[in-house]
């Protein structure tokens, strides 16, 4: 594994976190599990916490309450040179890790290029929960139809999402992610207030295609 | 108890390490002596107090392999003073046991602090104060130790070494 990226969070950067720190981490895991048994439901973010500069808001506060010490994080560049790092290792203990392939949950900032998904930990079939989950930020997301069409558990029939910013072969990436089954990485999509989550369990049908 | 680094250098001010050293050891009653003006409005909390266990490690005589001690107690936190913009310094301490009250003090003098100027006053108020009080502690220390001091120079060494002259005789 990677030497992690030893930074002493530089303090004078550093906002605060949760307001009430039990809650606010309970409120967002709640929408997080909500977020992933509902694939494709846009669902609001409540961000009862100060904010670093970078990134967007709900994808900081799905992580502040998700990682621990115990896990590790790896930021695309625009985030990495910011002030999130510090932000996310100081509230949460959690390692930052310069390979995207060993590392648990990884955040991608809004313009910056993704890692292929086949190339993240994608866990085993023996222990499919070692995969990573993805936090990716998107321009925008909308349940309107002209988009994807979702299918797979927790969606009765069928499920519109509509992501703009998102790479052109992400649907192509995602059809090998969800090939892999039980193995895959799960991905939260996310704006500045909003989140989907997208399971490995999913497919996506894109309606040119079908 | 009392560090060599705990003496006042009158050749320089004091460093934040050396301050922060001496805040983890003030104990609440001095602290609340020297920041009666800032201690009561609720500061801007980075990391509220809280109280966990560290290991701590020791070396047998000094030198030895390092080895688990044991653990003890700690309280910690981190805060900006009230009133603060976003980017003001940010005051951090750990102290030993489980007084929140007296590491939420000890932070925001270490926040104080970091604007040179309190620094000379602070030094006066609290610092100094700190300083006598963690020597005074060593002193009581020190002369309880003394008591129990066991001389082993005694006369039966004396007789022991008549003893062997005869036996190399």
């Amino acid at each position: 594994m990677n030497a992690p990226i030893t930074n002493a969070p530089d303090l004078q950067n550093i906002v605060a976190g949760f307001d009430h720190e039990s809650f606010g981490s309970q409120a967002v895991f709640r929408v997080a599990l909500n977020a992933l048994s509902h694939p494709g439901r846009v669902f609001d973010m409540p961000l009862e916490t100060a904010l670093p500069h970078q990134g967007h808001g709900a994808a900081a506060a799905l992580l502040l309450g998700m990682l621990d010490a115990d896990t590790t994080l790896w930021l695309s560049p625009a985030l990495a040179s910011s002030d999130a790092p510090a932000w996310l290792r100081f509230h949460t203990g959690c390692q930052i890790v310069t390979d995207a392939s060993v590392a648990q949950f990884l955040w991608v900032a809004q313009g910056d290029g993704m890692p292929q998904l086949t190339s993240l930990q994608m866990g085993s079939d023996a222990y499919p929960d070692q995969s990573a989950t993805f936090v990716l930020e998107v321009d925008s997301l909308h349940s309107e139809a002209g988009g994807w069409r979702l299918q797979g558990p927790g969606i009765a029939t069928e499920r519109n999402l509509h992501a703009l910013g998102l790479p052109c072969d992400f649907a192509a990436q995602w059809a090998n992610n969800h090939a892999s089954f039980p193995r895959g990485v799960d991905v939260f999509l996310s704006t500045a207030t909003h989140i989907a989550g997208l399971p490995r369990t999913t497919r996506i049908l894109i309606d040119s295609e079908s | 108890m009392f560090q060599s680094f705990d003496n006042a250098d009158v050749q320089r001010s004091t460093t934040r390490p050396e301050w922060m050293a001496l805040l983890a050891r003030a104990p609440q009653s001095l602290l609340d002596r020297a920041l009666p003006a800032n201690s009561g409005a609720a500061p801007q909390w980075l990391r509220k107090p809280e109280t966990g266990l560290m290991m701590v490690q020791g070396r047998a005589g000094g030198t030895g392999e390092r080895f688990n001690l044991g653990e003890i107690t700690v309280t910690r936190c981190a805060l900006r003073l009230a009133g603060a913009d976003a980017q003001a310094p940010v005051g951090v301490a750990y102290v030993l046991g489980r007084n929140h009250r007296q590491a939420q003090l000890a932070a925001m003098a270490d926040a104080l602090l970091q604007d040179p100027a309190n620094l000379e006053e602070l030094e006066e108020k609290l610092l100094k104060p700190v300083r006598e009080h963690l020597q005074q502690l060593q002193t009581v220390r020190h002369e309880r130790a003394q008591t129990t001091k066991v001389d082993f120079l005694t006369v039966a060494r004396e007789a022991g070494g008549g003893d062997d002259e005869e036996e190399e005789a």
